[in-house]
């Protein structure tokens, strides 16, 4: 009996004995789980935690796409709606385990995602992930600080996304108006403006108006003269964090969204996204201040429009004092620190940002890219040469007027006031003057409760 | 469980059982004994305890706390000061004043509706049965949808409403983007989805009137006017009451309409309390001035609901 026990305990130390080679010397752990990346027979399977406006086209077209690459990295999409995503993303970010590998968030949420210590750093902790020919400095400078946070690279831009403005040249014509370009002021546009409110029928009826763009109680809607302000110099805070928009330009600013509506269709005052989208589509409006994603469902899409190619012009947002006007919107990825499969979720997120795969992403999803070689280089379909050109300007005036939401952890509550402040302007609650000081006040507020020296 | 025991019962379940085995078998719980009941009620409890109780307490502490956004749970202990916080901010107050101006007109619209609707229905007429059932439609919608239809019915450019008052020469009308008439469109969609609710409970509450009473009634001469104020009316309070506080329990935590259909705006004319503190918590990640509002609405939900519960009693006993 003695005899089997030392044989057992003999066979136990060998077993622990290799096993411990085995983990340690580390050359066969990537030959067993593929380098992290799986193989036939152990596939690695990830999850992304994104926006239910896009989920279902990720998974139906792009994973299959990148599983033609990587055959062993099986992806699945959930899609959460807007308004829970960041709630659900922190709550995922904080939780003891990871169910999700990766997680996407808006542009102004990376500083709340960041501070959860949720993500890992793209640059350092994955470095030994990241492939050799992954050219970090080919990112747009612009779309890569949406996913930086405190000196750290948390996120990569997975959808680019900018504000810009979209026209229709057959109202522009049929209006005698010279259609608009990035030197087109805003008293030029309003000037057009009143010429683009006509009867297209010549019944004797208004039945095409100036513009469509976000007016209701939204996060996003302060957004258009967030704009304004920023293309005519001033800022929302300046470096200090300290409210400096409670002036003329601010005003100024806000009015200029408020003028608007004048020359909107009615019952403009509740467009959010997906009003504003249709008047355009439909040849109801003139011009559209939307997000560029828009275009190809706006111009290309029969399924989706009623205008033609040709029809469609795209150019930044009209110049204020300090040049043309743009914001930005941009999706960005990140790894969660708790993930046990970082290795498959950073090739993931490579592929989709590499130049191959958002070359793939802009001729089939119509969403934009962020490098420089891509914007500059020759499109995959010619109808995105004057997209990428839009784009490209676009991108210069974000990073010349920091056009972007407040880059601190209370974004969202510093744009739900805005968001507030924005809608009793402009449904004539306050006076523009009102409104832009409440909101001050409102935002110094918050900012003092937060500990920001106010 | 028998609620009324005689003494002797009582001496026979706790003295020994015939033939039991020993004192195990007698100190064992039989189905009538206080500890019996404890036992069957222990799961209720605890589950109750900890959908219901655990929120509440949880949301209290997360109000008397600094939340803490980078471990997502409640952090350092700061007392009242998010109370403090909640008291002076101008939106909130708005907001519970907005709330009440919707349930002081939709609440008697959406009883006064249902009744006069139940009414009409209790009467033998062809096609009642069809209509009767049509009414359920509302209230099986979900609540965000019938916001977002609603939206587009009232839309002054697509919208069939508005295309309807542009035949008479009306409009276009403003139904969302002016700040009154934003507030009617939310009570006329409040309206549409709950007076069928209304009208399903009157409908039960006049059918199960006693005939004799209406007979005396008629054989003393009354009007149809006097029955309805001096018979009808009184018999249906415990029925008005009733119907009156499960709406008001409903109402007062209204905000997915308002979020579909307004969301809140114009400003906010139309910004309701629970529709506030949404907007706090999940959008602006102000979590304990949330909760602090949370346990306010709380409170005074309670308060306003024992008094109606007060007040209800009072007048069945009345009438």
């Amino acid at each position: 009996m003695r005899r089997y026990l030392r044989l057992a305990a003999t066979a136990a130390v060998f077993s622990l004995t290799v096993t411990a080679c085995g983990s340690s010397g580390g050359d066969d752990a990537p030959a067993a789980d593929g380098g992290g990346l799986g193989t036939a027979q152990n596939p690695v399977a990830i999850r992304v935690l994104a926006n239910d406006a896009f989920a279902k086209q990720w998974q139906d077209q792009l994973v299959p796409e990148f599983t033609k690459k990587y055959p062993n990295i099986k992806v699945t999409v959930d899609g959460v709606p807007y308004n829970d995503q960041l709630a659900k993303s922190m709550l995922e970010l904080t939780g003891p385990t990871a169910t999700y590998d990766v997680v996407l968030g808006d542009d102004p949420w990376m500083p709340q995602l960041a501070k959860t210590g949720g993500l890992v750093d793209l640059k350092t902790d994955l470095a030994k992930f990241t492939d050799a020919s992954y050219e970090w400095d080919d990112i747009n400078s612009a779309a890569l600080a949406a996913g930086e946070w405190d000196g750290h690279q948390y996120g990569v831009p997975v959808r680019s996304n900018l504000l810009l403005m979209f026209y229709n040249r057959s109202l522009y014509k049929k209006a005698k108006v010279d259609e608009p370009t990035a030197e087109t002021t805003w008293e030029q546009y309003f000037t057009d403006a009143a010429k683009l409110v006509q009867d297209t029928t010549g019944d004797g009826k208004t039945d095409s108006w100036a513009v469509g763009t976000y007016f209701t109680k939204d996060p996003l809607t302060p957004t258009i003269w967030q704009t304004v302000l920023n293309s005519d110099g001033g800022k929302l805070l300046d470096e200090n964090l300290k409210v400096q928009f409670d002036n003329e330009t601010g005003v100024k600013a806000l009015q200029t969204q408020v003028d608007m509506l004048k020359y909107a269709p009615p019952g403009a005052a509740t467009y959010q996204f997906n009003e504003p989208l249709e008047a355009f589509r439909q040849g109801k409006v003139a011009t559209m201040f939307m997000w560029g994603s828009v275009y190809k469902g706006t111009a290309i899409d029969t399924a989706t429009t009623t205008l033609k190619e040709d029809e469609v012009g795209v150019t930044t947002l009209p110049a204020g004092s300090a040049g043309p006007g743009a914001h930005r919107g941009i999706w960005t990825a990140g790894v969660a620190k708790k993930s046990t499969h970082q290795a498959a979720a950073w090739t993931f997120l490579q592929w989709m940002t590499s130049k191959e795969g958002e070359q793939w992403v802009g001729a089939n999803l119509g969403t934009f890219p962020a490098r420089d070689s891509t914007l500059n280089g020759t499109p995959p379909t010619p109808w995105l040469k004057p997209v990428y050109d839009a784009i490209s300007a676009g991108y210069d005036a974000i990073a010349k007027g920091q056009m972007w939401r407040p880059r601190l952890p209370e974004s969202d509550a510093v744009q739900q006031i805005l968001a507030l402040q924005t809608s009793r302007a402009v449904s004539g609650q306050a006076t523009a003057q009102e409104a832009i000081h409440q909101a001050a006040t409102d935002i110094s507020a918050l900012l003092k409760s937060k500990g920001y020296p106010q | 469980m028998s609620a009324v025991r005689t003494p002797s019962s009582r001496a026979r379940a706790a003295g020994p059982a015939r033939g039991s085995g020993g004192p195990l078998r007698r100190r064992g719980l039989r189905l009538g004994e206080p500890g019996t009941a404890w036992v069957f009620l222990t799961p209720a409890i605890v589950l109750l305890a900890g959908m219901l109780l655990y929120p509440i307490i949880y949301t209290v502490w997360v109000s008397l706390s600094d939340f803490d956004l980078s471990t997502f749970q409640p952090g350092d202990w700061v007392g009242l000061k998010n109370y403090e916080t909640v008291i002076n901010d101008p939106g909130f107050l708005e907001s519970l004043k907005v709330t009440g101006i919707y349930l002081v007109i939709a609440l008697p619209v959406q009883l006064v509706l249902g009744f006069a609707i139940a009414f009409l229905l209790n009467v033998e007429w062809r096609g009642r049965g069809v209509l009767r059932a049509l009414f359920l439609i509302p209230m099986v919608v979900a609540p965000v949808v019938a916001g977002g239809v609603w939206r587009m019915l009232l839309d002054p450019l697509w919208g069939v409403v508005n295309y309807a008052l542009g035949l008479v020469g009306v409009g276009p009308v403003e139904w969302i983007g002016d700040p009154t008439l934003a507030m009617v469109s939310l009570i006329v969609i409040d309206s549409w989805r709950w007076t069928p609710f209304v009208v399903l409970v009157a409908s039960a509450g006049i059918m199960a009137l006693p005939s004799d009473v209406y007979e005396a009634a008629k054989s003393d001469g009354a009007s149809r006017w006097q029955t309805l104020r001096h018979v009808t009316v009184p018999l249906l309070v415990p029925v008005i009451a009733a119907a009156f506080i499960v709406r008001w329990l409903g109402a007062v935590k209204m905000f997915d309409i308002a979020l579909a259909a307004t969301k809140g705006g114009p400003g906010q004319a139309t910004d309701v309390v629970n529709l506030y503190i949404y907007e706090k918590g999940f959008r602006g990640l102000e979590f304990g001035s949330a909760s602090s509002m949370a346990t306010i609405v709380l409170v005074i939900t309670m308060i306003i609901t024992y008094f109606l519960f007060r007040l209800s009693r009072y007048l069945e006993n009345r009438w």
